[in-house]
């Protein structure tokens, strides 16, 4: 799967328009042709794309992904090792508020059926279903760094200041808060419906009529019933979390692998963007797999073998 | 059980909120700092490091390098920076230079040798520098005794010191041990760099910011800040978001933020030339333009004045030919005033319907700003009102670059007509590689094919040029050919802006092209 990624990556690049030359070409003030060569001849794209690729795939498998064609001399991989832990934090830290405030919220609003704060919470999370990931950021940019100064405007950590987590959490809180709208939204909305259906099941009812406790039928019956198909939605908003901080990065200049993503595919960085590509995609599929384990986990129907 | 966890979670996750904001409003720093965004906009180069490869961003690498010559704030003059001052020969062939008493940033001397080896360092293709072309009139360089360089040239070239003032001069102790051929691709430009400018490199945060530090003996003063910051952004939105937030104190704007900060009293909006010549790039291999009525048809029909009002309040001045500096202007240019009447009448004679009628023709640029998508909206209405149809087509730069320099046989009508720009000072050879017909790709950066035999002389015989008392003249020559042949549909040179912080003094900066360099003498820039 990783290969057909690779070579569709691959192809894909190579058809687009412009190349890492181009990319460095400032059409208002030209170089000379024989400037244009030495260029060239550094970055070795003088070769059939076949063989091109072929070199990459027997590097890449050996560990090698190669080195950056706009950043001289740095290696991909560590490059892009490096931002795999800012983009794990954004997005983690986003999807953690993402699923305590919609599965909380959901709960809620499942329990309180038609009351009013069910029909608000309702509104309030059609409202962020429907706000792009770009609307939200720029609005949060605007609302929170510019004109109230809550929080810095972009970065990981105040420039020139030493590395403290404070700082660090400080620049994250914006746009993890930000990231973490649209998925909180989705997620209270499967949970509501979710737990709707299973308060109507008869396991419940049977329970109930066992007098037990209102508050432990929902926790404990209820919900952990209701959280299996929400579990399968969390899986697969990973994917989309990765494509939404791509925006939220570039918007707040996170430094991880969207960013890295971005610049690399603007400035035509083939070995960045493929190798950028192939960690994000080997992530994917290991969020997938860990679905399915969290899945046996809170499904005792669900045995491994 | 559960519902305690979340909510203790969630009191957490409040309480963490709440401290976050209170540890950064007391975070204080102590050293004087002035932060920017030096690489925002078309005169900045982010992420590069090594001056032998730039492009631009030469304001920044100013900060930390220094070159022989550079220009002054207003670009109107050169003027000694590591030399001292400089001679020239009354051949032109003989440059010397007396040099500054400096040291690099990690004490050692700076002497004629490493100018020696700068020179020949970037003469060396092999280094990947990307002046061994522009430099390639150099036949000798001398270091004498330790304070004075002599450069001997093969042939007189008017442009010799300006291409001069982007060589940055480099440490030979430091870079010596290595071999060229491995210079391109050193991490040395982005962790231990060493110049002599007024402050010494720190460190650089992976796609964050570098940090600068004061270099207290430089000869101009110690400076007064300790610390100098250029952060990084993706666009310039996102550094006049942080410049509106106070994290910064300037960077480049757009013309319309430009505006909006200048009822701000907290701010104040530096403005000056771009020294970019925008224009309607004609492709000569199409048969469109090829009747030169077409092409003064296209002036008549654009209302430049207007645009210029309205898009971009006033603030560039109407190009009819490749400049608009008055000591470059002759006598007597048509001004192709707004004459749509003109226009048509033109077009009909020049048999318009037969050559193309109606159909729609690609206008490409590599502009993406709202306001070029404003021009090129503006330009298609009027070009639509004489019978013109264009198209306009937005493309990202690498993209634009992918198709205009196409090798083999590119696809003319996917870029008949351009909006582009090409910069035309503050050394006015900067048009000669856009028009001059030695210049066709793959040769150069002719990416229009203009083959206008009159044109090519009177550039070539501009830039052969030597007595400075006939210099100006020459340019004229151009001027008045490009006015009469319409090479290009030449439009305007607009102004371009940065807004600084009033809590700033000292601070100059202008919207060089490539960044300059120009003499912004770092040392004095300092805060409140």
């Amino acid at each position: 799967m990783l290969v057909a990624l690779s070579v569709l990556i691959f192809i894909l690049l190579r058809l687009a328009p412009g190349d890492p030359i181009d990319a460095y070409i400032n059409p208002s003030s030209p170089m000379s042709a024989s400037d244009l060569e030495v260029l060239r001849d550094r970055l070795g794209l003088d070769q059939p794309l076949p063989v091109q690729y072929l070199a990459w795939l027997r590097a890449a498998l050996g560990g090698d992904f190669g080195y950056s064609i706009q950043r001289g001399g740095v290696a991909v991989l560590p490059l892009v090792m490096e931002r795999i832990g800012p983009t794990a934090l954004l997005m983690g830290t986003g999807l953690a508020i993402a699923i305590v405030l919609g599965i909380s919220a959901g709960i809620f609003s499942a329990v309180r059926r038609n009351a009013l704060p069910d029909i608000a919470l309702s509104v309030v999370s059609f409202v962020g279903i429907s706000s792009p990931a770009f609307l939200t950021a720029l609005l949060g940019l605007y609302f929170f760094s510019v004109l109230l100064r809550w929080a810095p405007s972009g970065g990981m950590q105040t420039a020139g200041a030493p590395f403290s987590v404070s700082d660090v959490l400080a620049h994250l809180v914006l746009p993890a808060c930000l990231l973490s709208i649209g998925h909180a939204a989705l997620i209270m909305r499967y949970m509501r419906a979710s737990l709707l259906e299973v308060l109507n099941q008869d396991y419940v009812r049977t329970a109930r009529a066992k007098g037990v406790r209102e508050f432990w039928v929902i926790i404990k019956h209820a919900t952990r019933n209701a959280l299996l198909p929400v579990i399968t939605l969390i899986g697969s908003t990973v994917g989309i979390a990765i494509g939404g901080a791509i925006f939220l990065e570039s918007v707040f200049n996170w430094p991880g692998m969207g960013l890295l993503l971005v610049n690399a595919v603007g400035t035509r960085d083939y070995p960045v963007i493929m190798g950028a590509t192939l960690v994000i995609g080997i992530c994917v599929i290991l969020v997938n797999l860990l679905t399915d384990i969290v899945y046996a986990v809170v499904d005792p129907r669900i045995q491994v073998s | 059980m559960r519902i305690k966890t979340i909510a203790l979670h969630l009191a957490v996750t409040g309480l963490l909120l709440g401290g976050i904001g209170l540890a950064t409003s007391v975070q204080a720093q102590d050293a004087k700092t002035i932060t920017g965004g030096f690489d925002v906009g078309p005169g900045g180069f982010p992420k590069n490091f090594n001056p032998l490869a730039a492009t631009g961003g030469f304001t920044w690498l100013s900060t930390y390098f220094e070159p022989l010559v550079i220009y002054n704030a207003d670009l109107t003059e050169l003027e000694g920076d590591l030399a001292k001052d400089y001679k020239v020969s009354d051949d032109k062939l003989t440059y010397t230079f007396n040099l500054a008493q400096e040291s690099w940033h990690d004490g050692k001397p700076f002497t004629s040798k490493d100018v020696k080896f700068t020179l020949e360092l970037a003469r060396n293709k092999a280094s990947g520098s990307l002046f061994a072309a522009r430099l390639g009139d150099i036949a000798s360089v001398d270091a004498p005794d330790d304070r004075t360089v002599v450069v001997k040239l093969s042939k007189p070239n008017g442009s010799f010191l300006s291409i001069l003032s982007q060589v940055m001069i480099l440490p030979e102790h430091a870079l010596a041990a290595m071999p060229p051929e491995t210079l391109a691709t050193s991490t040395w430009w982005s962790t231990t760099p060493v110049g002599t400018g007024p402050f010494k490199f720190k460190r650089y945060v992976s796609d964050q910011y570098v940090e600068l530090a004061a270099d207290d003996d430089y000869r101009g003063g110690k400076p007064k800040v300790d610390v100098l910051i250029n952060r990084y952004f993706e666009s310039p939105a996102a550094a006049v978001a942080a410049l509106r937030a106070g994290e910064i104190q300037f960077t480049y704007v757009e013309p319309d933020d430009a505006v909006s900060f200048k009822s701000d009293s907290n701010f104040k909006v530096i403005e000056g030339a771009s020294y970019v010549v925008n224009y309607i790039g004609l492709n000569q291999k199409v048969e469109l333009f090829r009747d030169v009525r077409v092409r003064q048809a296209i002036m008549y029909a654009i209302d430049r004045n207007a645009i210029i009002e309205s898009l971009y309040g006033g603030a560039a001045k109407p190009a009819n030919c490749g400049y608009v500096a008055p000591h470059l202007l002759p006598e007597g240019l048509e001004p192709y005033a707004y004459d749509p009447a003109k226009a048509k009448a033109l077009l009909a004679e020049a048999g318009w319907d037969k050559i193309n009628g109606d159909k729609p023709i690609t206008l490409l640029t590599y502009y993406g700003s709202p306001q070029a998508a404003n021009v090129m909206a503006a330009i298609q209405s009027m070009l639509a009102e004489v019978g013109i149809n264009v198209v306009p087509r937005v493309v990202d730069t690498p993209t634009y670059n992918g198709i205009v320099y196409k090798e083999g046989t590119p696809d003319w009508n996917a870029f008949a007509m351009v909006y582009a720009g090409l910069q035309n000072g503050p050394n006015p050879a900067g048009i000669s590689p856009g028009l001059n017909k030695s210049q066709i790709p793959p040769a150069g950066f002719n990416t229009m094919r203009v083959e206008f035999d009159d044109l090519s002389a009177a550039l070539d015989a501009a830039l052969g040029q030597t007595d400075p008392a006939k210099i100006d003249q020459s340019w004229q020559e151009v001027c008045k050919v490009m006015n009469k042949d319409l090479p290009w549909a030449t439009l305007w040179v607009a102004n371009r802006y940065g807004v600084a912080s009033n809590k700033l003094r000292d601070f100059v900066w202008t919207p060089a092209p490539a960044g300059g360099p120009y003499a912004a003498h770092p040392e004095r820039w300092d805060i409140q």
